[in-house]
């Protein structure tokens, strides 16, 4: 393996590893030292607020199907429409999902 | 599912759905690496370390390009930034343990999205095993698709194209399934729409790495607006 890609390699992942974990230790710190102030140990309100917009724009980016044609639309919105029928009737995670699957995996091999 | 299996499998159960996703694009990672002229090893390892999926392909492609090595590491921790934001997130439903930084190295959007829904339904000593069990299977799922698309990615796409196709669909599903019990309040509805429709057309018109971490500071900018008018009104 060439140097340049050990280096490069090696920086990415540790670069990669501590935006990951620096984060957490700070927040443990953060909490540790509410719960030493006997205050509730609570995370800050923007971050509450943060969490599920960060998985709310997740959803709208891998909406975007990778080949833009018609089919491909329809295919989204079907399976879209699919997942949230069965989400509504189960409330679990494995069905859902399965059934949206399916649903857009149908309308590809029609289309 | 069963309350009597142990939390690790728990958590390798309530992953399962991300294997849809993750498998495909790993092929396509394995594949489009080993074209760019790295060998099977160099990309099962970029795939162990990096573990990250979008920066991975930049990595290969800048790489390959001969793009000087300091662009090419602020390039990927650039695209990367936006995971500073999820630990902290999951931070409070963490229970004590020295194992927990390492663990964070499985924190990808998905093992976010998945902990954040599902760590605060689960009794405190069983977070550790489910999020252990939830982001390993992630993982070695990643680094399996990562060597059959460096091993054999030409053959399986050549062979089966639709799988490739429609699997990824298993993605937008499950992040479905996790933000729609979510929507519980008007402020909640508005926001998160908002930033569901503000990245959908970020990705549309190109910005793909800026859609998610803008989208998000836009509906969080949307959430206290809608907050102050409230609290106004109120008044």
């Amino acid at each position: 393996m060439p140097n340049d890609l050990w280096i490069a390699l090696i920086i990415s992942a540790v670069g990669t590893l501590l935006m990951r974990l620096l984060p957490l230790i700070w927040m443990q710190r953060h909490l540790a030292r509410r719960k030493s102030q006997e205050a509730a140990a609570e995370m800050p309100t923007w971050l509450s607020v943060f969490g599920p917009l960060m998985i709310a724009a997740m959803f709208g980016v891998s909406l975007v199907p990778s080949s833009m044609t018609p089919e491909a639309w329809i295919a989204t919105a079907i399976g879209s429409l699919s997942t949230l029928t069965v989400w509504w009737f189960k409330r679990s995670l494995g069905w859902p999902v399965f059934a949206g699957v399916v649903a857009y995996g149908f309308v590809t091999l029609a289309s | 599912m069963s309350l009597s299996r142990t939390p690790f499998l728990r958590g390798i159960y309530d992953a399962l759905p991300l294997l849809g996703g993750y498998i495909p694009v790993a092929i396509s990672f394995g594949l489009i690496s080993t074209q760019s002229g790295f060998d099977v090893l160099e990309t099962i390892l970029i795939s162990i370390f990096i573990y990250a999926g979008a920066s991975q392909f930049l990595f290969v492609a800048m790489m390959s390009a001969g793009t000087p090595l300091w662009l090419v590491i602020a390039m990927t921790l650039l695209i990367n930034a936006r995971h500073v934001v999820y630990a902290p997130n999951i931070a409070i439903y963490l229970p004590q343990s020295r194992w927990w930084p390492w663990l964070m190295h499985g924190l990808t959007d998905q093992i976010f999205a998945l902990s954040l829904t599902s760590l605060p339904r689960m009794p405190e000593n069983a977070r550790m095993g489910w999020y252990t069990g939830a982001a390993l299977l992630a993982w070695l799922s990643w680094i399996f698709g990562t060597a059959l698309g460096a091993v054999a990615g030409e053959e399986l796409t050549a062979r089966w194209p639709l799988l490739g196709e429609v699997m990824p669909f298993a993605l937008p599903a499950l992040f479905l399934v996790l933000i729609a019990p979510l929507f519980t309040s008007r402020i909640w509805i508005i926001t998160l729409g908002a930033t569901t429709i503000l990245a959908f057309l970020l990705k549309l018109f190109g910005y793909l790495n800026a859609a998610i971490p803008l989208a998000a500071v836009s509906g969080a900018i949307i959430y206290y607006l809608i907050q102050r008018q409230d609290e106004q009104n109120a008044k």
